[in-house]
């Protein structure tokens, strides 16, 4: 007995077990057990679906749900229809996202384009912005009087009607998400393309084989698997994209299984969303295992890498500046005529009616008349604004600061006990919050923390909900980057101090974290600005008292004011790319380069 | 057949120049090392010759064909010139066999699936992997990929064969090995080899003819042991041989005929020359260059005596620094010997092939003997 006592005793005397075991036990209670309770939840009778369900109490066992969702009338409409949707628009925002992106790493890389530097830096706006821009953008510029509205400025500059298909639905969101995680592709694939040592093309050519046979049998299989982590990681990522199909499938009643679940979990059937949200974990997780796997398997494929700079742009002779200035313009379009869009949007008092008499600054400075929006001041005088804006940034600064710190201390601890199971398990679960669909994610906590557990109180409609689940999703980013400064570091570093007595605390406030000092900012800023522009994890925990920018933004949106929505999304833009730029400015990192793969 | 001749041949990058109007002519079945320190343009002269770098100015001709002449507009791609090159990483492609890997260049030139097996379980044999066909890249040591590359490289059967630092990966021991495989192949497959390398000792040892180069200028183009005996200027001398050659900073002080005094810091010395080049001075300044094996020690004996100043012994040869008066000489000593630091010993001058230099222009002034004169 006193042996054992005395083994856990040294074994805790180490900070780096003491850290380990703590965080193991929160991050067990954190990220696996909701996942129980969002099971089990499935399986409940909550307040509002006791109409629904004949003599049934709040708290019954029930099967229901699964009935409901996967085999009733309804299962069509609500589920099946939804998922088919969703497979759709994912696979085809990954064809879309593989293609621009891969074209555009491929010319960036491997011709002699002009504007490199230009096309690269501009390339990466679309993933910068939060991805609701584009569809609110497409919204100013497309969208026709049949839903009740007013036409885009399209329709007002050419006057023709847009079709339905080409204004709202399957085309616009499959655009809008592959714009936006083109950026991804052109990244990942670009980065292998610039690493694969160019010799080995070079070697196929003095071997006298043709272009095409190059690119087909030699370039292409090496980048496959960079190919296939990218198709995964935009696969989860747009099937869990929530504001874009809400905004542009809402008004046809496209739904896909983020709506689906906002739908009913707001709605009178919180299991059936449940249901679906535990459904999109299983496929989220299911997907990232696999792309776990493929990436490792590449490390295995990599050779020695040599000189790869010399290698020999293909001459693309005539086409070289039309094709260059094309690329070039097209990026311009696509990253700075949205802002332009919501700039001018904000300034017409009559939606729809673009004439210059129509201009004012009512949407931001006004005072608010009864007549328009519900007599809603200018929203740099709504006070609303001004809550939502402080919300935003207090939630922000408190998740950044959570998640930044515990991804410190995960990154000390696992690098420090590297190989133990206990390192594997807290690396493990520090990363699986990044496997689950925002959305669900936030429905996971909500099925949690809405009433009573243990000694923590119910949580929904507080503050703490939200930076709770905030600071879990984005542990993720702090803790990759947490457990690269500690390994890039080394231990000698350390161990230099431990020979000098230097405690704990102060190794890691005097040496480790200086040192590594770009790395542990990214490690708060990125959480930072993702939960700045973040809707679809939120907008299922905020009530009008937490209300944030973007849960605002998709409130106005869906009341129609969509002046108020245009000033909104300048200021969020605004935000976050200030920031992004400070952070990229500081440290080097960027939210392009958060996680990646 | 495969003769290599390059004219005039400039590479500038921006505003440098990586080669320097380079004049050279490499015979059939030669095997000429290009030699020198990294940055030194060594590498971007093989890739003009393969075709995937294009010259600045200049022409190369390969087998009296012209496959590149910037004032008649020539410009044959890599696949026209009938080369074959050796990377230095391998550059193996890590998603194919062994077999598909020295097959694939085989395939390009619409060789018949039987034709295809059949050369390479030849070129398998030839650098003895034929029992490695089915596995990966991944799955071979370094020694083994190298091989590989070399057959890859030369199933096809280029007439010409480029290498770029092949060895440089791999580790001591089986460097020793692979060069004389590599000797015993250039002999066996009778093509003409330029090799590119940084190490003098692999540039010597397996060259007909070494080609040493300094920021893109050709410094001296000759058999190896020309070079070590002949350097055309201080650079060379100074590049080739290890440990370095010794030298010594002089003023000729009197000329007789085949004879001259050099007046060293408190030493004088005498050289007889063998050879000479340019007219030589009393007051000249110039540079005595001693290679350290033709510098020898002897028991102290009176007048010429040294002091040891650490010894490096390494079984096959010692390494001796000893200083005489405020001169510091590197000095080796064949055989199984060593040295008592501190003590004393006579250094004496018992070659032929002491050089000397002009000082200003660097170049060779003459060689011959050295003797010390009181």
């Amino acid at each position: 007995m006193k042996k054992l006592l005395n083994k856990l005793l040294a074994y805790f005397s180490k900070p780096e077990h003491m850290i380990l075991v703590v965080l193991l036990i929160i991050l067990i209670y954190l990220t696996i057990v909701p996942l129980f309770y969002i099971g089990v939840d499935t399986f409940t009778v909550h307040s509002a679906e006791v109409r629904r369900i004949r003599g049934s109490n709040v708290g019954d066992f029930t099967l229901y749900h699964w009935e409901y969702v996967f085999n009733s009338s309804a299962s069509d409409n609500l589920f099946y229809k939804p998922l088919i949707n969703t497979l759709l628009v994912s696979v085809a925002t990954c064809a879309f996202a593989l293609i621009v992106g891969g074209f555009f790493a491929w010319m960036v890389t491997r011709t002699d384009l002009r504007f490199k530097k230009s096309i690269s830096t501009m390339m990466l706006f679309p993933y910068i912005m939060p991805s609701w821009t584009l569809a609110m953008a497409w919204l100013n510029f497309f969208k026709n009087k049949s839903i009740g509205g007013v036409p885009g400025i399209f329709s007002a500059l050419t006057g023709i009607e847009t079709a339905d298909w080409f204004a709202y639905g399957f085309i616009p969101i499959v655009l809008v998400l592959g714009m936006h995680y083109a950026p991804f592709a052109f990244i990942l694939i670009g980065g292998i393309l610039r690493n694969m040592d160019a010799n080995l093309e070079e070697a196929a050519v003095i071997l006298k084989t043709s272009r095409l046979r190059i690119i087909w049998k030699i370039t292409v299989p090496i980048v496959m698997p960079a190919i296939l982590s990218t198709f995964l990681l935009v696969f989860s990522s747009a099937m869990s994209a929530f504001a874009v199909p809400s905004f542009l499938g809402g008004p046809v009643r496209y739904q896909v299984l983020t709506t689906q679940l906002y739908r009913t979990i707001n709605g009178v059937n919180p299991g059936a969303g449940y249901i679906i949200a535990s459904f999109m974990i299983v496929v989220g997780v299911a997907i990232l295992t696999i792309n776990q796997i493929i990436i490792g398997k590449r490390k295995g494929f990599t050779t020695v890498t040599g000189k790869s700079g010399n290698i020999s742009l293909v001459n693309l002779r005539k086409l070289r500046t039309p094709v260059s200035t094309i690329m070039l313009v097209i990026l311009v379009a696509v990253a700075v005529i949205p802002l332009m869009t919501f700039a001018a949007q904000s300034f017409f008092v009559e939606p729809g009616n673009y004439s210059l008499s129509n201009l004012s600054t009512i949407f931001w400075t006004g005072e608010g008349s009864p007549d328009i929006a519900n007599g809603e001041p200018g929203i740099l005088k709504n006070k609303y604004v001004y809550q939502g804006l402080f919300n935003s940034f207090s939630l922000s600064i408190v998740v950044a600061l959570i998640a930044g710190t515990v991804g410190i201390l995960v990154g000390y601890s696992v690098a420090k006990t590297r190989g133990k199971f206990g390192s594997n398990m807290v690396d493990r679960l520090a990363f699986f919050p990044y496997l689950i669909p925002s959305m669900a994610f936030g429905a996971i906590y909500l099925s949690m923390f809405s009433v009573q557990r243990g000694f923590i109180p119910p949580l929904y409609g507080t503050f703490a909900i939200l930076a709770l689940v905030g600071s879990v999703k984005y542990l993720p980013f702090a803790s990759r980057a947490g457990i690269n400064a500690i390994l890039q570091l080394g231990k000698e570093i350390e161990e230099a101090a431990i020979i000098l007595g230097v405690k704990w605390w102060k190794r890691m406030l005097k040496i480790i974290i200086p040192i590594q000092k770009p790395t542990v900012i990214s490690g708060y800023l990125l959480p930072f600005i993702s939960s700045m522009r973040e809707l679809a994890l939120y907008i299922l925990l905020v009530t009008p008292g937490t209300s944030i920018l973007t849960t605002m933004l998709f409130k106005y949106n869906e009341k129609g004011w969509n002046q108020y929505a245009n000033a909104i999304v300048l200021l969020i833009i605004g935000i976050v790319l200030i920031f992004n730029f400070l952070i990229n400015k500081v440290t080097g990192a960027s939210l392009d380069k958060g996680i990646g793969g | 057949m495969p003769e290599i001749i390059l004219k005039n041949l400039t590479k500038t990058f921006g505003s440098v120049k990586a080669v320097d109007n380079l004049d050279l002519t490499i015979e059939d079945r030669d095997f000429v090392t290009l030699l020198g320190p990294s940055g030194c343009g060594k590498t971007t002269t093989l890739r003009m010759i393969s075709g995937l770098e294009t010259p600045t100015v200049g022409e190369i001709i390969i087998g009296g064909r012209v496959v590149f002449s910037s004032e008649k507009q020539i410009n044959l791609s890599p696949d026209k010139r009938d080369v074959g090159l050796l990377f230095q990483n391998y550059a193996l492609w890590p998603h194919m066999t062994v077999y598909q890997n020295i097959s694939f260049g085989l395939e390009n030139m619409k060789w018949s699936k039987e034709e295809i097996r059949k050369r390479v379980k030849e070129m398998g044999d030839l650098v003895k992997i034929s029992d490695l066909l089915d596995r990966y890249p991944s799955e071979l040591s370094g020694g083994q990929q190298q091989r590989v590359a070399i057959a890859r490289t030369l199933a096809p059967n280029p007439k010409v064969l480029l290498m770029d630092e092949p060895l440089s990966n791999l580790d001591a021991k089986l460097r020793m090995e692979m060069r004389a495989e590599l000797k015993r192949l250039h002999r066996e497959i009778e093509s003409t080899v330029v090799y590119v390398t940084h190490d003098q000792l692999e540039a010597m040892t397996l060259a007909t003819k070494v080609c040493l180069l300094e920021e893109g200028v050709l410094q001296q183009y000759a058999p190896p042991l020309v070079i070590y005996d002949q350097p055309s200027n201080i650079f060379v001398g100074d590049f080739i041989g290890n440990p370095s050659m010794n030298f010594v900073d002089a003023r000729v002080n009197e000329v007789d005929g085949d004879k001259a005094t050099l007046e060293a810091s408190e030493i004088t010395l005498e050289m007889d020359f063998r050879s000479r080049e340019g007219e030589l001075k009393s007051g000249d300044e110039v540079i005595i260059g001693l290679r350290p094996e033709d510098i020898a020690l002897n028991p102290e004996s009176g007048a010429n005596t040294c002091t040891i100043y650490s010894t490096l012994p390494s079984g096959m040869e010692t390494v001796v620094r000893a200083k005489i008066r405020n001169t510091m000489f590197s000095i080796v000593a064949f055989g199984r010997v060593d040295f008592d630091v501190d003590s004393k010993m006579e250094i004496s001058f018992p070659s032929r092939n002491y050089l000397l230099f002009d000082k200003a222009t660097k170049k060779k002034l003459g060689a011959g003997s050295l003797k010390f004169k009181d």
